[in-house]
């Protein structure tokens, strides 16, 4: 093989990567939407303007609203981090009288599939202030539960109990059972939560469909004044 | 189009800050600097500026004025230097065209993109925010996560306040160039044509790049200084190099002191990576001394500033008090967590499927040199030191493994390229000469 040719097929070889690099990043597209969208459209399409991160409502709030503070932010949804940083300011203080609730839901409610002998929530929570209620949703009409009904979190097989109770009751299909128990031990969005009722045959626990376990909201507007509003997020004093 | 205008500057204005003091200074042949590559020279200037920065942020000086004050030393130096310059003697250099190609290509990825990891969402960003806002180094305090480390959130303020002061992700292209920067330098090493250097740059960089990198968490710098610690510390393997030793040792000590500044575990890179040195390299004694005492400031000043801002650990993201109990079963269905996630994320990273076999090969298939000697006593400390902390930082294991030791793994990965350097510069001519033997037989 001549030099020549050697240099030349390296440099094909060059310009093929870059273009594969290009392609592959879609970077021409990308080019061409920062020259057609401009930040703050980018900006909120990447983080939601009332879901996820809800940054576009945010940054809305703070732009109309001329923030001399910094509110109290409150999202609703799972699996997501605080989106504070969209609107702090470093020469603000926090005020804690104006709060923004984002991805705000009607019930709170952890929902338990069976899994085995016990109940498990893929669901997590993060403000609630405890237990309203709990429904079953039976296969049959009404089941006796004659036992301990157990609310817990697992740390390397160790549990950590939520609630435990002794619970006799014959239990008719989606009945609402008030229970209402004061606890924040139920909020964690890292740890999963399982019910546990034990003295309850395999018979029986095949008889539960699922179990939806009603919470008490940290904030519930009905304490609040709403100012702003989009969807289920709300800016309220 | 202005974005577009800005990021162009924004490029044009880091490699304006960078091309000082070294490129300006050094315009004599016969010094020992002028062995150094523009690539590498680059990377000193880099290390010079950011150690510049860290003492401006925790001296809490106007990063205005640091500017105003380095643009005048630059412009100064130009003018200075303008007549030793010989222009006709410059080349295009097609090795930093192609570089500054992919940070431009990769900013905009950055620049469309705009997502912040969760970790930036939670404290880089308000790191990053409060330095934007000139806001002291102790303020940091009432900021989330004050304990970690602000240099890489500074940097990040630093470009993105200068030059245009407008959108972010402009001090975040900071990082793409730092990453492309040491992408381009380690693959200096490899004893091939210049043309083979870049693709196997460019294969690094496909290997390694997705945007996450660049959503504001620091991992990315950690990767890329030690990328540029490696290819100083390939240099004291080199003849060449010999003389320029003391040289070295303090661009080492300046990239370590950044390394520990930018992540709580870069302290502990920093120190496997110049110990790996140490016990490595026949030092002289002077060199000796010159290591451990720049190892014992840069980790005195550590504590040193942790004390005199009063920064408490956040005790809350360790749990001794329940993981030193030495219960012999959770140890071992620990070890067995932390061993089956290892295997899961090497297998996800590219970059170990290529180098550790290839080092396990140099290992047992050539006699073992001192460089091969460093990259194994490496991976032996940096895994002791992966599994050490999982074991011992938090009950739920797997919780965290699962949030960050992909991240963990993939911070060091760089290193172990050196293993294809290695088998490239020193075995690959034998490949070369079995197979011309063979031919020759064949041809017989």
């Amino acid at each position: 093989m001549s030099k020549k040719f050697k240099k030349n097929f390296a440099v094909l070889i060059i310009s093929f990567l870059i273009l594969s690099f290009i392609h592959n990043h879609n970077l021409f597209r990308k080019l061409y939407n920062i020259f057609v969208i401009n930040f703050e459209s980018r900006l909120t399409k990447k983080h939601g303007y009332c879901f996820r991160e809800s940054v576009g409502f945010l940054r809305m709030l703070k732009k109309k609203y001329k923030f001399n503070f910094n509110p109290l932010i409150i999202n609703y949804e799972d699996a997501v981090p605080s989106s504070a940083w969209s609107i702090y300011d470093n020469h603000n203080n926090t005020d804690k009288n104006h709060k923004i609730l984002l991805n705000y839901p009607k019930n709170l409610f952890l929902y338990f599939k069976p899994l085995n002998k016990i109940f498990y929530s893929e669901g997590t929570i993060m403000y609630s202030n405890g237990i309203s209620n709990i429904i079953f949703d039976l296969k049959d009409k009404h089941i006796r539960i004659d036992s301990k009904i157990r609310i817990f979190r697992k740390i390397l097989n160790k549990k950590e109990i939520i609630y435990e109770e002794n619970f006799h009751k014959l239990v008719v299909n989606n009945q609402i059972i008030p229970i209402e128990f004061k606890t924040k031990k139920i909020n964690s969005i890292f740890k999963p939560t399982f019910i546990e009722i034990s003295d309850l045959n395999n018979n029986q626990i095949e008889k539960i469909n699922s179990i939806i376990v009603n919470l008490n909201h940290e904030f519930s507007l009905k304490d609040f004044t709403i100012i702003e509003k989009f969807n289920n997020c709300y800016y309220v004093k | 189009m202005t974005e577009i205008i800005e990021i162009l500057i924004q490029i044009l204005f880091i490699l304006f800050i960078i091309s000082f003091p070294i490129t300006l200074l050094e315009t004599d042949k016969k010094s020992k600097i002028f062995t150094f590559s523009l690539i590498d020279k680059l990377s000193i200037n880099l290390i010079f500026l950011i150690n510049i920065l860290f003492f401006a942020s925790i001296l809490n000086i106007n990063s205005k004025y640091l500017l105003y004050s380095y643009i005048v030393s630059v412009i100064f130096l130009y003018f200075f230097n303008f007549r030793k310059f010989n222009f006709k003697s410059i080349k295009i250099d097609y090795y930093f065209l192609v570089l500054l190609s992919f940070i431009i290509l990769i900013s905009i990825d950055i620049a469309h993109e705009l997502y912040f990891a969760w970790d930036t969402q939670v404290h880089w960003f308000f790191k990053a925010l409060n330095f934007f806002q000139d806001q002291e180094f102790k303020n940091l305090k009432n900021l989330p996560v004050s304990d970690y480390p602000h240099l890489g959130s500074y940097i990040w303020s630093f470009f993105w306040k200068f030059p245009s002061n407008s959108f972010e992700y402009l001090g975040r292209i900071t990082y793409a160039f730092i990453y492309v920067l040491s992408i381009f330098s380690i693959t200096e090493c490899l004893k091939v044509n210049i043309r083979e250097k870049i693709i196997f740059a460019i294969l690094l960089i496909f290997l390694t790049y997705n945007y996450e990198l660049f959503s504001g968490i620091q991992d990315v710098l950690v990767f890329s200084f030690i990328l540029i610690i490696t290819k100083f510390a390939y240099y004291f393997f080199e003849k060449k190099f010999i003389s320029n030793r003391i040289q070295l040792i303090l661009i080492l000590l300046g990239a370590a002191n950044i390394l520990c500044w930018v992540k709580n575990e870069g302290i502990f890179y920093t120190f496997f990576l110049l110990f790996c040195i140490f016990i490595t390299n026949n030092l002289t004694l002077k060199n000796k001394i010159a290591l451990i005492t720049g190892s014992l400031i840069i980790i005195s000043l550590r504590i040193f500033i942790f004390n005199f801002y009063d920064t408490t650990l956040d005790t809350s993201y360790f749990e001794f008090e329940k993981t030193l109990n030495f219960e012999f079963l959770l140890i071992l269905e620990k070890i067995k967590i932390i061993t089956f996630y290892l295997i899961i994320y090497f297998s996800q990273n590219p970059i170990y499927l290529l180098t550790i076999p290839t080092l396990i090969y140099i290992t047992f298939k050539y006699p073992l040199k001192n460089i091969t000697k460093f990259v194994i006593y490496f991976l032996i400390l940096n895994f002791s030191f992966i599994y050490l902390t999982y074991l011992f930082r938090t009950v739920e294991v797997e919780v965290t493994i699962r949030h960050n030791m992909l991240r963990v793994i993939f911070q060091t990965s760089g290193f172990y390229f050196l293993a294809i350097i290695i088998l490239i510069n020193n075995y690959a001519h034998l490949f070369k000469i079995k197979l011309l033997s063979k031919y020759k037989i064949k041809k017989h």
